[in-house]
């Protein structure tokens, strides 16, 4: 569960935290505009987790925990939470490495069409 | 409209926003998508699940213990029956997000504070929280550092929040785990007797109900905490 993910790690040095963007930008929200539907997704994969792969509301919590405070130790309160939850979904195979990097240069280019 | 003519200011009503797409909003994204796509959980869950997180707060849980300061047949119902309570507050436990609950919690407990008794909350194992009623816990609750030292050393914790508790006051941490979660309904402070419950939910913060804080009028937001990581004190220099 430690080991570096490398699409993550990339996330990690581009550093567009929350506190970074809102003082760049002056917005004043405390918390980044993603967090509510992290917290939609948190919930309803603590309602599906009936498969074994998929880590129960004690596992995602525990791995959480165990990533923020050594792989993500740099990150700050929810990126290391979102960060975290991939790399549990990673690790335990539920989520692809490959898969997840196409994904993410996918949705940039819709984002920025 | 050609004229523009009304007399709004759009410089003062629009708000700065973030232009530019961060990783971690694709992030989120992405997980998303591929959750729904392997048959996880539906689109229409997820949205569900969002929408409860995005209304719930503390509100309910002040005006429920106000409600409980003012009429004391309530606050006898609030402690006997908190679900039935919750409900004269909007919130009904058994559906809160209106087709399940958000965790597997089937109990629910207000520890009523006495003069001589102090209660807080803590989730030793993760950070499981009264939600539906108080919101989204705060980032230092679901830390192991917060977990960890309340149950150990809560006076010493507490003090850090700047509660100073006098010896003869017990302190009792209740434990909250994923079939029951509590909040805590302090004592009313002095000085605020003839106040209305608009008034008196204005200095029941989310800190009061958690047991960190202790109202006070004229105290109406919460304290600031820094998070500290979990070094093990057997290990600590």
């Amino acid at each position: 569960m430690s080991g570096r993910i490398e699409a993550l790690q990339e996330i990690v040095e581009r550093d567009q935290v929350w506190p970074v963007m809102a003082a760049k930008y002056g917005v004043e929200n405390p918390v980044p505009p993603w967090k509510t539907s992290l917290d939609g997704l948190c919930d309803s994969l603590d309602h599906a987790a009936c498969d074994e792969n998929i880590p129960n509301f004690k596992e995602r919590r525990d791995e959480e925990d165990a990533l923020s405070a050594t792989v993500y130790a740099s990150l700050p309160y929810p990126e290391n939470q979102l960060v975290a939850l991939a790399h549990s979904l990673v690790a335990r195979g539920v989520i692809d490495e490959v898969e997840l990097k196409q994904r993410l240069a996918s949705i940039r280019e819709r984002l920025e069409a | 409209m050609t004229d523009h003519d009304h007399d709004h200011d759009h410089d003062r009503t629009v708000k700065p926003m973030v232009d530019e797409i961060t990783d971690f909003e694709v992030l989120e994204i992405a997980l998303r998508e591929l959750c729904i796509e392997k048959g996880i959980f539906t689109a229409e869950e997820h949205r569900r699940f969002t929408e409860f997180a995005e209304q719930i707060g503390p509100t309910p849980a002040a005006h429920l213990v106000a409600k409980a300061w003012l009429d004391p047949e309530f606050k006898k119902l609030a402690l006997a029956e908190p679900m039935t309570a919750s409900k004269e507050v909007g919130v009904d436990w058994m559906e809160p997000t209106g087709f399940g609950t958000p965790s597997d919690f089937t109990a629910f407990q207000i520890l009523a504070d006495t003069p001589t008794v102090h209660n807080v909350i803590v989730c030793a194992l993760c950070s499981c929280y009264p939600r539906p009623i108080l919101g989204n816990s705060p980032e230092w609750y679901r830390t192991p550092n917060y977990r960890r030292r309340m149950v150990r050393w809560p006076r010493q914790l507490l003090a850090e929040f700047g509660l100073y508790l006098p010896d003869e006051i017990s302190i009792h941490v209740q434990d909250s785990n994923q079939k029951h979660r509590f909040m805590v309904m302090p004592l009313q402070p002095e000085g605020t007797e003839d106040w209305t419950e608009d008034q008196l939910v204005e200095i029941l913060t989310r800190d009061c109900l958690i047991g960190v804080a202790l109202p006070k009028a004229g105290v109406t937001t919460n304290v600031i905490t820094d998070t500290r990581q979990a070094i093990h004190p057997g290990t600590a220099g």
